[in-house]
């Protein structure tokens, strides 16, 4: 996320809501992949690839997303890439 | 029974019911509809059913407007195109006479030496292509012809036909919301203009539930795209509210029944473009569904001895028919503006129009674009769906089947598994389409084209055109299409594809299945502009004090969707803007300004963790500011690179009131949320910049002018440069901080929105007595930038670390973890490469923002940010990068000022009240 613009383009999928359900994806900020923050006197290597490096993931990935034209909640979502379907998504709070 | 009148190039055209553009022009007895896009040669209609390029046209300033979709409307104003000066007589068609100079693919080979292309490209871009875009005024105007329209359905069917029919009522029976999309502006497809099946139309119309399904007239699906979610154009016959032409629907269904049938594609002989000569089912469209007559005699090119139903038609209609000629006696077609006759193996025939029983193509090519595999079907002759993505359904002829009984039973089952799996209830893929009509293939109705056989009307491609780009190795379907832009044009391949798959095939021996087909994508239908953009409306956002600025006079300014006083101006004053500015400047360094600064982003952070959030997000610390203190604070993000500055007050233990640059409020919401959401932490970030008006007042004078409204102590021991404080002025509940961006002694005060002009009017009461001035964005800025206090994302951008932006006071080392910490300490020792420094000009020159610097050697070194002539110091200032090594006090630098060179001289510190006495004061 951090930095991003806000917009999702070409693309036209739905992203179930935690609170509010089915919705376009236009609705949405896209928040990035789900990483681990390093610890604060972690090597710079591992800073570097939590700052830059994406995994980009063929497949089904845990990422942020936020429902900026909705609830305004951030939550997480399981997503496959490939076909943009999203599996699960939940609170950051409900972890199962 | 004339409905309606419309011009056509000044000429009056009478109009019936049911009229398109096209349809009353031919009734009219237009012939040419167009000139071809490359060699200008007069076109007329050929399919009636918005699939070719043949009748685009100018209407009422909209160019290419396909004539045979549009309805006639009263009074519009319909104009030819790309022929000068008229279809008729287009001087332009000379350019057959200059045809060999432009053979396939010729802009990537012809005028390279000796003709230049420069000198030809202006000839060529006149010449060529479609519509003229409309004037401007025009295009201001579009925002109210166009709108976007959002819908949603359980299951969308593509094609009012009659697979498309029974499929919606099957569906909206299966209990599902139905939405039908028809392109014309009536139920039946082929059944409008067909002999066979036609007595099934007003069962199948009566069939449909009207309650339960929603019919969309005269509109085109243009795109189907994931999630179901359709792109559809509708066309209004009369313009709705507001003049409304056009809507934009966004479809969106759980699943979809493509009934989008088949059709007509043209054979390949010479002249084949010309006008008369017609497909069969554009001649049915004329005389069944517009009772036009199409000419006097006709030569009918079919498979079948007797020319099929179209040769009934036409004989009913009384038209004579001249002969029935076999698609592959056919030799070209005779004539120069208009059909004299056709050339056979046999001899010649005379006759007035050429009816064409082409290629019948299934429509397929939104499930394509879904991501269904269309494959070559022998039997068929067709590129058929093999494969259905999950809830996409097919019906109809777009299956490859043609008898009706086989056709509507299984568009039945298609609608009633289109409604249980848009319900959930049943696995999607289930349905098998029927066995595909058998149809002639496409090799024996190609026949042997020679000369000017087109195959793309669009672009003016040849089938030579084609041998010859494959005999020049671009022997692949996807590098011809490249090569020669066969299928590029508006009609996106629907008349061409399959000539130019099946030219290659042969050219290359392999078999059509082999050769294959290009990718479809969206739109498969020409769509304007206009529609796609839509009204672009705009929000705008108006301070609680927006209508005094008005009153007072002010030149606008926008600053994201809100609109800013730039500075005060009374309407026919004879002041300029700089002497304006000046004014509005010296009131606040000599006596008091007050400024309107609503548009700030105000954030009310809470919860037992605000102080750790903060301590994380910002990169100075805040957990241990004192409840009653402010603290000017810097994001960064993991980088190291700023991304905004603010304020932080503390109002309590576990409360903070932060301020965000306007345009970054939503970013720093939603950063500082993201945060809370990642960590756990008990942290509420409420988004109070619509609830606060905020002002700041700044001077000299601000003290004196603040104690006539207010009982807070605002002694400099008492409120001293940092503090904030609650309480009330002019009667109004007040959050005050002592900060100053503008370099003076000043308060900004934040208060209810409802008491923004009350306060506002209280202030300026107040500041009579000192003739204290309401300033605008425009001074503001003068006055930070004397002050040289950063403005980020306009001296700073996405490079800009704090070092860099000479900010690393702001953080301590012994901070513990913060966003940026680690990059912070990773550039710490590192050399910088430029640097955020101050300049004062040494001549009068005033640099413009982002001019550009030059070393004394001559090299690039830098640009300014942000210059303004300050009246402190009487020169020019401004703020630069420049590199590291040349950023050393007293450096002189040289700035480009539009065209000539001044001088400037690097100064660290601030222009103005380098020790921020008078701030403190």
């Amino acid at each position: 996320l951090p930095g991003e613009s806000g917009g999702v383009e070409d693309v036209s999928f739905l992203v179930r809501c935690p609170n509010c359900g089915d919705r376009s994806v236009y609705e949405f900020r896209f928040g990035g992949e789900i990483k681990l923050r390093p610890s604060p006197g972690a090597p710079d290597a591992e800073w570097l690839r939590y700052s830059y490096a994406q995994k980009n993931e063929a497949g089904v990935q845990k990422e942020w997303w936020f429902h900026r034209l909705g609830c305004r909640q951030w939550f997480q979502a399981v997503r496959d890439t490939r076909t943009n379907e999203v599996a699960e998504t939940r609170l950051p709070g409900n972890a199962p | 029974v004339t409905e309606s009148v419309f011009s056509f190039d000044g000429e009056s055209v009478p109009a019936r019911p049911g009229d398109t553009v096209a349809s009353a022009l031919y009734r009219s007895g237009t012939r040419i509809f167009s000139r071809s896009f490359k060699y200008h040669r007069p076109r007329g209609l050929l399919c009636l059913a918005g699939n070719c390029p043949n009748c685009l046209v100018n209407v009422d300033g909209v160019p290419n407007v396909r004539a045979c979709t549009t309805p006639a409307r009263e009074g519009m104003k319909v104009v030819h195109q790309n022929a000068s000066p008229s279809l008729e007589c287009d001087v332009l068609s000379a350019a057959k006479w200059v045809g060999w100079l432009m053979p396939v693919g010729f802009y990537y080979k012809t005028f390279t030496r000796p003709f230049a292309w420069k000198g030809v490209e202006p000839l060529i871009r006149r010449a060529a292509g479609l519509g003229v875009l409309p004037e401007s005024p025009e295009v201001a105007r579009a925002h109210d012809l166009y709108e976007h329209v959002h819908l949603k359905a359980d299951v969308a069917v593509i094609g009012a036909g009659p697979a498309g029919m029974t499929a919606a009522a099957e569906a909206s029976k299966a209990g599902a919301r139905v939405v039908l999309v028809e392109e014309g502006p009536e139920l039946g497809g082929h059944l409008r203009y067909e002999r066979t099946g036609a007595a099934e139309l007003p069962r199948l119309r009566d069939a449909l539930p009207a309650a339960a399904v929603e019919v969309l007239a005269d509109a085109t699906c243009f795109g189907l795209y994931e999630g179901g979610l359709l792109g559809i154009v509708q066309r209004r016959r009369t313009p709705g509210a507001g003049g409304v032409r056009e809507r934009l629907i966004h479809l969106r269904a759980r699943t979809v029944v493509a009934a989008t049938g088949a059709y007509e594609t043209p054979l390949l002989f010479e002249n084949n473009d010309l006008p008369g000569v017609m497909l069969s089912t554009a001649v049915q469209r004329l005389i069944r569904v517009h009772g036009i007559k199409p000419g006097e005699s006709a030569a009918v090119v079919s498979a079948r001895a007797d020319g099929g139903p179209v040769a009934e038609d036409l004989r009913e209609a009384g038209v004579r028919i001249a002969a029935v000629v076999p698609p592959d006696r056919v030799v070209a077609a005779l004539g120069r503006r208009h059909v004299r006759g056709l050339r056979t193996a046999d001899g010649r025939v005379a006759c007035e129009l050429v009816v064409v029983c082409g290629i019948r193509v299934p429509e397929a090519s939104l499930i394509a674009q879904a991501g269904g595999r269309l494959e070559w079907n022998d039997e068929a002759s067709a590129f058929l769906p093999s494969e259905l993505p999950p809830g996409i359904f097919a019906a109809g002829r777009v299956t490859g089947v043609e008898d009706l009984r086989t056709s509507l039973s299984h568009a039945a089952l298609a609608g009633q598994m289109a409604a249980q799996a848009a319900s959930g209830g049943a696995p999607d893929g289930g349905l098998r389409s029927p066995a595909p009509s058998p149809a002639p293939g496409p090799s024996t109705l190609l026949g042997t084209p020679s000369g000017k056989s087109f195959v793309c009307l669009c672009e003016d491609v040849t089938a030579r055109d084609l041998r010859h780009a494959v005999a020049e190795g671009f022997d692949q379907i996807e590098t011809v299409k490249r090569y020669t832009t066969v299928s590029m044009g508006p009609c996106q391949g629907k008349m061409c594809q399959l000539g130019s798959i099946g030219i290659c095939a042969r050219e290359t021996g392999r078999t059509i299945a082999q050769t294959g087909r290009t990718t479809s994508r969206p739109p498969t239908r020409p769509v304007s502009l206009g529609a796609l953009g839509g009204a672009r409306r705009h929000p705008v956002k108006r301070t609680p004090m927006h209508s005094r600025h008005e009153e007072m006079g002010c030149v606008w300014m926008d600053m994201g969707e809100w609109k800013r006083p730039l500075y005060y101006f009374k309407p026919g004053s004879a002041k300029s803007k700089k002497e304006c500015v000046e004014e509005e400047y010296e009131a606040v360094r000599e006596r008091a300004g007050i400024i309107d600064l609503s548009t700030l982003g105000k954030l009310d952070v809470q919860g037992k963790d605000a102080p750790r959030l903060l301590d994380r997000v910002y990169a100075n610390r805040l957990s241990d500011l004192r409840p009653g203190r402010t603290r000017y604070g810097v994001i960064l993000d993991e980088a190291g690179i700023i991304l905004d500055d603010g304020t932080v007050s503390r109002l309590s233990e576990d409360r903070y009131f932060v301020t965000t640059t306007t345009g970054n409020l939503e970013f720093v919401q939603q950063w500082l949320e993201w945060w809370a959401a990642g960590t756990g932490w008990c942290v509420h970030v409420t988004n109070v910049t619509g609830a606060y008006a905020a002002v700041n007042v700044a001077g000299p004078r601000a003290r004196d002018l603040l104690r006539k409204l207010t009982s807070i102590d605002l002694g400099t021991k008492a409120f001293p440069y940092m503090a904030c404080a609650q309480g009330e002025v002019a009667g109004v509940p007040s959050f005050l901080m002592r900060i100053g961006f503008v370099g003076e002694t000043g308060w900004e005060i934040h208060a209810p929105a409802e008491y923004g002009e009350s306060l506002w009017d209280a202030l300026l009461e107040a500041g009579r007595e000192f003739d204290a001035r309401a300033f605008g964005v425009e001074a503001q800025r003068l006055l930070r930038l004397e002050k040289k206090h950063v403005i980020v994302n306009v001296d700073t951008d996405a490079t800009s670390n704090l070092f860099a932006a000479d900010m690393a006071w702001l953080t301590k080392a012994d901070k513990e973890d913060f966003i940026g910490k680690a990059a912070i300490e990773r550039d710490r020792p590192r050399a910088l490469r430029e640097k955020l420094v101050g300049f004062v000009m040494q001549d009068d020159l005033v640099p413009d923002d982002g001019a550009s610097l030059v070393a004394a050697d001559g090299r690039p070194a830098g640009r300014v940010t942000s210059a303004r002539f300050s009246p402190a110091r009487g020169r020019a200032v401004g703020m630069a990068w420049v590199p590291a090594e040349l950023a050393a006090d007293g450096r002189e630098i040289r700035v480009h000022v539009r065209g000539s060179f001044g001088r400037a001289r690097i100064v660290q510190e601030p222009f103005y009240d380098p020790e921020g006495k008078r701030l403190k004061s």
